[in-house]
């Protein structure tokens, strides 16, 4: 018993402390509110201002791009208007193919080499660690036009592969590959060290400990950032302007001349005819769709797998 | 390997019977800082061994020495021996994966994986090391679930998601993980201080039918739990130069109510710590 510290009994002191903090913070509590009130008012006005443009383009989009769309629209191939027929388009199905081969393609390459390549990155210190870092934050950065040049050297010329699906497939892949390899590192950085260690403790060798534990564990970011990747590449026109050559039908072939919705939409802008020249919003409306449906269904398939989780 | 078993004799009470583990003068430094030394004691085979003292004693600091998981820490060096079974554990023919089978672990906080079902994260151990069969896999299960008090509640969900359980069941889960590659020594990391009194009391219990199996060795804040549960006990405080040392090692009675030394006292009556 002897050994409890006896409290006091708060005193005036005490009291008058209190009382003071008190009054104090009252007094500046009106001043709070008042500073709260116009940030917030401010934060509204940089929201609308953001947003104007956004919806202007997305109104634009719709309204120019609706009406060009239609079954023919998926299912034939372009044609060259005529004096007679000025308003002969055709479609773009040879874009809709060429885009989906190209990014088939590129992600066959991109995604695995990538994702190994991030998860290397997050799991090891080393000097080849710290270079193949600042070489993939380097690329990152770089203008995409860089990656058709390189294809178009490397791929077209040098290797005298002509041009094609799989050059512009190639330079898509290594504009998706930094994007990735960041994203993963930092999804697999994000994982608990609890875990590895957990698996370290049960005798597991540390390969096995990234590859069974660190990698699903990381999933979730890692495919956020292949989305992320994906999606650029889709829209992309620099990297694949060079190489594919625009042809005008629908192939699979890698070795073949394909088209690209970025690419057609770059083509038809340049067109002297008025009816080509319309055609280019409904190509971007299906376009921003196929990204917009892409990025969706990741989302959804993200929080499912997060919700089995907890 | 003889050679370094016949310089080192380590003296061992004949009454605290076969020993399991061996530690003399065992050191942590990282980047050359001292973190935990002068770490000498024998730990009994089928016994609850407690590792008691204050914050930044030393304690997890030892603990993660025996199963070499200091090793992946950038400039961490462990210096003394550790014997396991006879063989030191850092110098012998002991690979660093097979020790961490013979020698399993459970830590602070429940860690079950999160992506594998409850069976995936028990067999996980036997999987990482090459164990395929699915009738040894199912029966490895069964038994390392009813080890740690867990079959009743979870066989008729095997395939759920661990992440599922509450945390005490997590944590029986992780003991159930360690089980399953049955290890000679169980080192626990504090392994109820993330859980409420109704779960301790459970691991605790289950502590309690675990040496018939296992060689615990347990790191814990808790004096009462140490006393409820352990049978020697080891006291480790901080140093002047605020590395952490053993002050005192004992059977747990004798540690708590007739220590050698003052500070050991001390604490144990909740005077400082």
């Amino acid at each position: 018993m002897s050994d409890l510290i006896e409290l006091e009994e708060p005193g005036d002191s005490g009291h008058a402390m209190r009382d003071e903090i008190r009054r104090t913070s009252d007094r500046f509590r009106g001043r709070r509110v008042a500073i709260s009130r116009a940030m917030v008012a401010l934060s509204c006005a940089a929201l609308a201002i953001a947003a104007v443009p956004l919806i202007l383009l997305m109104y634009q989009l719709f309204k120019q791009g609706v009406g060009q769309i239609d079954w023919k629209f998926f299912t034939t191939v372009p044609t060259t208007p005529t004096l007679i027929a000025p308003n002969a388009t055709g479609g773009i199905s040879n874009a809709i193919v060429g885009t989906i081969a190209l990014t088939l393609y590129a992600s066959i390459m991109a995604i695995p080499l990538g994702v190994l390549v991030g998860v290397y990155l997050a799991e090891t210190q080393s000097k080849l660690a710290t270079t193949l870092r600042v070489i993939s934050q380097t690329m990152a950065g770089a203008p995409s036009i860089l990656m058709g040049l390189f294809a178009f050297s490397l791929i077209v010329h040098d290797l005298d592969v002509g041009f094609s699906a799989i050059a512009g497939a190639f330079a898509l892949a290594v504009l998706m590959m930094p994007v990735i390899i960041i994203s993963t590192e930092i999804a697999v950085r994000n994982v608990p060290n609890t875990l590895r260690e957990a698996g370290l403790a049960l005798g597991a060798k540390s390969h096995k400990v990234s590859l069974k534990v660190v990698l699903p564990s990381a999933l979730t970011g890692i495919v956020t950032g292949v989305i992320l990747a994906v999606s650029r590449a889709i829209g992309e026109t620099a990297p694949v302007l060079l190489v594919i050559a625009g042809g005008f039908t629908n192939t699979w072939k890698p070795l073949s001349p394909v088209s690209a919705m970025p690419l057609a939409i770059y083509e038809n802008a340049k067109s002297e005819w008025p009816s080509q020249r319309a055609q280019v919003w409904g190509i971007a409306l299906v376009l921003v769709l196929f990204v917009f449906i892409l990025s969706l269904s990741a989302r959804i398939w993200a929080s499912r797998k997060q919700q089995v989780r907890n | 390997m003889v050679e370094v078993q016949s310089e080192i004799q380590f003296q061992s009470p004949k009454e605290r019977g076969p020993v399991a583990m061996q530690l003399k003068d065992v050191a942590v430094s990282f980047h050359g800082r001292t973190a935990v030394r002068d770490c000498t004691f024998d730990v009994t085979k089928n016994k609850v061994t407690s590792l008691i003292g204050p914050s930044g004693s030393g304690k997890t600091t030892l603990l993660r020495a025996l199963n070499r998981l200091h090793d992946l820490t950038p400039g961490a060096k462990v210096s003394g021996t550790i014997m396991l079974e006879g063989t030191d554990i850092y110098r012998g023919d002991l690979t660093v994966t097979e020790l961490r089978t013979r020698v399993g672990m459970v830590f602070q906080r429940p860690n079950p994986f999160p992506t594998m079902s409850i069976y995936d994260n028990v067999v996980s151990g036997l999987r990482f090391n090459g164990i395929k069969k699915k009738s040894l896999l199912d029966e490895s299960a069964e038994t390392s679930l009813r080890s740690a008090a867990l079959w009743d509640s979870v066989s008729s969900r095997l395939k759920v998601a661990a992440s599922n359980l509450s945390g005490g069941e997590q944590q029986r889960l992780c003991i159930a993980r360690a089980l399953a590659l049955d290890p000679e020594v169980l080192l626990m990391d504090e392994p109820t201080s993330a859980l409420d009194p109704i779960a301790t009391l459970h691991i605790e219990e289950l502590m309690k039918t675990l040496t018939k199996r296992v060689t615990v060795v347990i790191v814990t804040h808790n004096m009462q739990q140490a006393a409820r549960i352990s049978d020697d006990c080891a006291f480790l405080l901080m140093g002047d130069d605020r590395a952490g040392e053993l002050i005192e090692f004992d059977t747990t009675e004798k540690i708590f109510n007739n220590p050698v030394d003052s500070r050991t006292l001390d604490y144990t009556l909740g005077r400082f710590g």
